[in-house]
């Protein structure tokens, strides 16, 4: 079926996503979606934001605490210290507490899983985050401060350094499910898990126009589904000049002859989507289903 | 062909009987008799994830494990007998949401720390005795190195340890300079030690050791590069005090704090050791699954690792110049790498896990 999903998505949206299986301890196979880089990266700024925000309150905190007569350096010293225990503790507290998500991976709509299906173990939150500070901060805070040290010559380590960085950078995009270090690490994946409504159902009851399985048999489950999604998208202009046009499209095809008005266009589509369900879902229990207008009836049933 | 009558209404649009049949869908039926449950389950999921599983009621708590495992069964059948996308799209994404709210990580910490404490971590350490013998024998090679070189030649200290590392010491040093500024200097003052020393060398220490940790999966040379790399500047140091008959002096100075600070380079090193072993040798597993198995593991020994040298900051920044008798560092010193060996040996061993 999945295939069939990425098929519509595809063909209407020019986009798919990735997608990976997960079998639930119930024996349930589910397919996730893999989280973008795009997407992870733009959680990963957000989460970045609000640890900067925290820091910056509690720096001021524990400056007007001990007062700038106390000296500036303990105070740079122990805001360095909580700076890196926040960091730390940030990531690991809310994966345990939200369920795999910080506020960045929540606000975008990620979450992070056991990539074997398997409940998320605190181990394996504490291992994927514990490397982020070898993978991201660690690099990031020797290029930030590698200005200071400038002598004459190459910086060898600094160079290092670099390539290091790159390194662990180009990992989530030199293996097929997109994970970082600390995800192999600890057995993880990021998946991206939108908000889905259900709507209603698209079924017409009473049958107006009537069609032959002849007819009927012109498409398949592909077809039926982008047909679907067309009548799912709120009725403007645009969509209607398509429909009429979708509408021209299967007439010819079940060569349906009689001219369908353009008040009824709308009602001939689903009464057509409604008998063409009917059909293809009981052709599909009897294992004659049917992937596309191509495909032999059965042929999906082999796959 | 004969159909049950059932199966015939299914089909009934195709019939070409005079008058408006009505249609009946299998799928439609099927949705209509469970979507009631589906959105319970969704009202369910969405307060899970919004305010946590704490917030439902018992009878809440007792409805969602049923309801999740309706949900999966509806998407199984789903699966067989339904075209409508939406539905499709809708119930797989419902059965995900409600998988992981049902199978979450423990919420809560408390138990979480407790069991990490006591049985998780000594048992994560005890596993990985060999890698940690390997780890602590290479780091006595680089003392030893550092010590052989630099006591026949002082010139070798200043490519040894880095400026940062020497804090002044250095071949030109006296025997008075090294006893009265280093060993035995006066303590600085609480600020000073705790505030800034402690805190600075605890994050240097960290990132050495979690350097040493990830470069585990560049097959573990670079961790045992980085392990011998840590032992050259001890031995460098001991050897400049040696050759100024101040050994034994020193090393009660070190192992104060050393011992520990020692102990959580190893479990660093050793953590990133089982990484590469596990990349290495994956047995009859791939390495990817091999590497999700015992990478915990290694996570866990890197924990452990963070809060030894936590400890060993505080005896160090804190402790070391209060106690002025090398004597009682010594016991200090060793008395503590005694009670981290007792806890990793023995915490939680009796238990099954």
């Amino acid at each position: 079926m999945t295939l069939a999903h990425d098929r519509t998505s595809d063909f209407l949206e020019g986009a798919r996503r990735e997608r990976r299986q997960i079998v639930t301890p119930e024996g349930v196979s589910l397919s996730v979606e893999l989280a973008d880089y795009g997407e992870r990266l733009v959680a990963f700024a957000l989460d970045l934001f609000v640890w900067l925000v925290l820091m910056i309150v509690l720096v001021v905190a524990i400056v007007s605490a001990i007062g700038v007569s106390g000296g500036s350096l303990i105070a740079i010293s122990i805001a360095l210290f909580i700076a890196f225990m926040i960091r730390n503790l940030y990531f690991v507290t809310f994966e345990l507490a939200w369920r795999g998500a910080t506020p960045g991976k929540r606000l975008v709509g990620l979450r992070v899983i056991d990539r074997a299906g398997g409940p998320l173990q605190p181990s394996a939150v504490v291992a994927r985050n514990l490397t982020r500070e070898i993978e991201t901060f660690v690099p990031l805070s020797v290029l930030l401060t590698a200005g200071k040290t400038a002598s004459g010559g190459v910086d060898w380590s600094n160079l290092g350094i670099a390539a290091w960085m790159l390194l662990f950078a180009a990992l989530p995009f030199i293996n097929r499910d997109r994970m970082r270090g600390g995800d192999i690490l600890a057995g993880t994946l990021v998946i991206s898990l939108p908000k889905r409504v259900l709507l209603g159902d698209l079924v017409e009851r009473k049958a107006k126009f009537l069609f032959t399985h002849a007819q009927l048999r012109a498409y398949g489950a592909f077809e039926l589904q982008v047909l679907e999604e067309l009548l799912r998208r709120p009725v403007t202009p645009d969509a209607m000049r398509l429909l009429t046009e979708v509408c021209d499209k299967i007439c010819k095809r079940i060569e349906w002859t009689t001219p369908v008005a353009p008040a009824d266009i709308m009602p001939f589509l689903r009464e057509f989507y409604t008998a063409e369900r009917a059909f293809l879902e009981h052709e599909q229990l009897f294992g004659k289903g049917r992937a596309d207008k191509h495909a032999k009836p059965g042929a999906e049933a082999a796959r | 062909m004969s159909m049950p009558a059932t199966e015939a209404a299914a089909a009934a649009s195709t019939t070409t009987t005079a008058g408006r049949p009505e249609i009946v869908l299998k799928s439609s039926e099927f949705r209509k008799g469970r979507a009631e449950g589906w959105l319970e389950l969704e009202r369910l999921v969405t307060r899970v994830e919004r305010q946590g599983i704490r917030r439902l009621s018992l009878d809440e708590l007792q409805r969602l494990p049923i309801l999740y495992r309706a949900a999966l069964s509806s998407l199984s059948v789903a699966r067989t007998i339904v075209l409508d996308r939406n539905l499709l799209l809708y119930l797989e994404t419902l059965s995900t949401r409600a998988f992981l709210a049902v199978y979450g990580p423990r919420a809560n910490p408390i138990t979480g720390l407790r069991a990490f404490f006591a049985q998780e971590l000594p048992a994560a350490v005890r596993s990985a005795r060999w890698h940690i013998l390997i780890t602590a024998i290479t780091m006595l090679l680089g003392v030893v190195v550092g010590f052989m070189l630099t006591v026949q030649d002082e010139t070798w200290f200043n490519s040894f340890v880095p400026s940062g590392l020497s804090g002044g010491r250095g071949p030109s040093s006296t025997r008075a300079d090294l006893l009265n500024r280093e060993i035995f200097a006066p303590w600085p003052g609480l600020v000073e030690s705790f505030g800034i020393f402690a805190g600075v060398l605890f994050n240097h220490n960290t990132l050495i050791g979690i350097m040493m940790f990830g470069l585990g999966m560049g097959i573990g040379i670079p961790t045992i590069m980085l392990t011998l790399y840590q032992g050259l500047p001890l031995g460098a140091f001991i050897a400049l005090h040696h050759n100024r008959d101040l050994t034994i002096d020193f090393l009660g100075w070190l192992s104060i704090h050393g011992v520990t600070e020692l102990g959580g380079i190893i479990l660093f090193g050793a953590g990133g050791l089982v990484i590469a072993e596990k990349m290495l040798f994956p047995g009859r597993y791939s390495r990817l699954e091999n590497l999700a198995m015992h990478g915990r593991l290694a996570g866990q020994m890197a924990v452990g690792a963070v809060i030894m040298l936590f400890a060993a900051a505080f005896l160090e920044g804190g402790f070391r110049q209060l106690i002025h008798s090398t004597p009682l560092r010594f016991a200090i010193g060793f008395g503590v790498g005694a009670l981290w060996i007792a806890y990793f040996s023995l915490a939680g061993k009796g238990q099954r896990r």
